[in-house]
Order: structure tokens, then sequence, then C-alpha cells
């Protein structure tokens, strides 16, 4: 790439719209050209100054207002009983509790952002690339006897690309590659003694269930430990995203325990 | 019970009406609608972005109501604004001014942008959403909202530049 396919591609850089193989050319050519670099870091700080920009919360009384309505609109459709059932689920998916992600993470979820990091910058970042869940359940079997949970995601439009043996904080990982268009889902399993201390951090509960969510380095992160693994999903998706993809993974590997 | 996306809504319903009363207007309206009709929700796709999509029509459909003249004011101004953000503003006045933006400035200059480019920043930047979500919420091609957020965050700088040296921050030519 010379300067100007990379002025060219400069946004979807930043935003991290562009694929492994683009951002490792740019991040390549950054090496050895100041200028590039520096209209790279202007951006990111153009953004940063967006980003850092104050938020108007929500009134108390729009809020109080809209659960009137709503509690309103289910009682009126008590006496037809399937009108309801949206109402069910949807209190499960929107009205859920608080995201409030604290500033410093758990060390072992930072040093998986930073393995996300690294990983986005090779080209061929799976040792097995699959896109068979099955396929890559009998690798990590075979190559280091893990029993991996792979779950799969492609009806939410999110794609398995391969898998590898990673290793945080100094133990045999398995990590998981997927990619939702250009963005990159890493889903790591790190199997821990039952006797390790529960992951640390603010908790955040989806669907009943306990997350640790983190934004670190501009990636967001969604992690919980069951007793015998910690996982931990990294990526620039957004939270509801990473919270439907942690909830499917529990429950499939609670299925598959149960077998 | 806790509407999670509440604040998110609020805030860019703020910014595509910049009134208070129209946002919460706005806001509830689409909260109902959402409502009523997630049963049209996909399980597993991105919840906050349905509700932008939702938001969003409730917003156009007031808009619309308001009479040709709001409409025109806010889909028109593209062409010209497109013209004005070709001047690439460079790097490097940037850290300084950077430096300089004053509580509020920002405000005035999403206030400034034609609607085209003010939600294409505003989902991306400020929301964090994908392209590829974006232009679902729009409903226009992926290579649309690259241009209308590359032109977009150009006349926010434009308009940044113009403040600082309204403060006296930034000198003439800088």
């Amino acid at each position: 790439m010379n300067c100007s396919d990379i002025r060219a591609r400069l946004h979807a850089y930043v935003d991290g719209e562009l694929t492994v193989s683009d951002i490792a050319e740019v991040d390549g050519h950054c090496v050895g050209c100041p200028e590039c670099a520096a209209l790279v870091s202007a951006e990111r700080e153009f953004r940063e100054l967006l980003r850092r920009q104050p938020r108007d919360a929500a009134p108390s009384e729009l809020r109080a207002r809209i659960l009137g309505r709503v509690r309103r609109d289910a009682a009126f459709a008590t006496g037809r009983r399937w009108l309801l059932l949206p109402t069910v689920a949807m209190a499960a998916a929107i009205v859920a509790a608080v995201l409030l992600p604290a500033r410093t993470p758990p060390p072992l979820v930072a040093d998986l952002v930073d393995k996300h990091i690294a990983y986005a910058q090779i080209e061929r970042p799976a040792e097995l690339p699959s896109t068979n869940p099955r396929e890559v359940a009998e690798w990590f079997q075979s190559k280091a006897g893990m029993r991996v949970t792979v779950p799969d995601y492609s009806p939410s439009g999110i794609q398995l690309t391969g898998a590898r043996l990673a290793e945080a904080h100094e133990r045999k990982a398995a990590y998981l590659l997927y990619e939702k268009g250009r963005t990159l889902l890493s889903v790591f399993m790190v199997p821990i003694s039952a006797s390790e201390p529960a992951l640390p951090g603010r908790r955040v509960s989806y669907r009943d269930h306990d997350y640790v969510a983190y934004e670190q380095k501009g990636y967001r992160t969604v992690s919980w430990s069951d007793g015998q693994a910690v996982y931990g999903l990294v990526s620039m998706l957004d939270y509801d995203a990473l919270l439907e993809c942690a909830e499917r993974l529990r429950a499939e590997r609670a299925r598959q325990t149960r077998l | 019970m806790a509407l999670v996306h509440l604040d998110a809504l609020y805030h860019v319903a703020l910014r595509l009406t910049r009134n208070r009363a129209e946002a919460e207007d706005v806001v509830q309206e689409a909260f109902l609608r959402a409502f009523r009709s997630f049963h049209r929700f996909n399980p597993g796709t991105n919840c906050r972005a349905w509700l932008f999509t939702i938001l969003r029509n409730v917003f156009l459909n007031r808009v619309r109501t308001q009479g040709r003249e709001v409409l025109e004011a806010e889909m028109g101004g593209v062409d010209q604004a497109e013209v004005m953000a070709d001047t690439h503003v460079g790097a490097n006045p940037e850290e300084q001014f950077l430096q300089t933006v004053l509580h509020g400035d920002v405000d005035r200059a999403f206030a400034m942008l034609p609607l085209a480019f003010r939600e294409a920043v505003l989902l991306v930047d400020i929301e964090g959403l994908t392209y590829r979500e974006v232009a679902e919420i729009v409903g226009c091609p992926i290579g649309t909202v690259m241009s209308r957020l590359s032109r977009g965050r150009a006349l926010l700088r434009r308009a940044l530049v113009r403040f600082a040296r309204e403060h006296g921050y930034v000198k003439e030519g800088e």
C-alpha cells in the first residue's frame, strides 16, 4: 500500500472496519511513514475527543413515563396472553441491568485483550482455519486434550474462522476466532483450578447470569467463570452482541456438561 | 426494571431533534413502538441498533408532518456541505486545536451538521456501531456511510477549528 491507499482507508482503519490483512498492511506502512502515522493518530485523537463528550442522561420523569405506559399496555393485553409474551421477552433483552464498566480490568482480562490485538495483526491468526465448530472441538481434543465448547454464532452473522492454542497467564488456553463482517470476535477459554477465586470486577447481570464487563484499549470484553474455566469474549462488537454470544456459549457449555 | 438503552436513545434523539421536549417525545414513542413490535426483533442481532432504527423512523415521520420546510432543511444541504468538506483539514493544526475545544463546542458543531452527516458520525463515533449496522439503520449502502462519515468528520473539524479561532486559540492561517 502507498500513502494514497492508506489515506483512502484511514477512517475504516481507525474504526476497526478493515480486514486483518489490511490492518497489518496499514500498520506496516505507518512504521516507515511518519506522515501517515500522524494522520492516523490525529484521526484517533479526534474520535477520542468526540467520545469524551459528556452525555445527557434521560430525565427520570421520562423513564417513569415510559415504564408506566409499558405497564399499562401490558395490563391491557392480559386478556390476550400471547400479546404479553413479546413484552416479557423484551424485558430480558432491553430491560436488563445497566452496564457500567469499571476502569481497570482484572489482569487476566487485560491479557486477553492484548492477545486479541496481537492476533489481529497477524495475516493468518488461526492455527486451524475452519468454519466447522465440530472440527474445531475435535482439534482441541486431539491436540491438547481439551474439551472446548465451540458455539455456532452463524445465525447472527458471526462466522467461525478458526482456532489456535494460546497462552494466557502462563496457562494453555483455547482461542476461537470469529468474524462479523470485518469485526473480529475472540473467544477464550482458560482452564482454572477449582480453588481459584472468582473473577474480580464489577458484575453485570444479563438474563439472570452474572458477567464481568470491561472496556480496555477501545475493545469491549465480557467474561465469566464457571469454576472450571474462565471464559472471555473480546471484540469491537457492542455489549448487546457480546452478552448474547456469552449467553449462548454458557448455555451450550451447560448442555454439553450435562451429556 | 430499568430501560437499558434509554440513555443512549435519548442522547441520539437530542442530537437528531436538537430540542429536549422533542427528544423526549421521540424516545417515548420509539420505546412504545419497540415493545409492541418486539416479535419483529431478530434475537442475537444488535438490540440497540434495532431501537435506533425505530427511533430514526419516528423522528423522520414527525419531521415530515411538520412540513416541507423542516424536511428540506434536514435532508437538504448535503451537496453544499460535501463541497465544503472537500478541503481536508490536515493533521498539523489538529493537535493544537484539540486541546482548545471548549465545553459546548462539539455540541454546537454537531448541531450545524446536515442530518445525513450528523447521524453517521453520531452512530459510529459516539454510539460505536459498525458501518454495516449504520447502513441498515439509515437504509443506504456501506460506501455511502463511509463517505458521509469522512465528510461529516471533516465538517466537524472545520467548525471546531473555526470556534478555536473565535476563542483566539488558533491564529488565522494555521
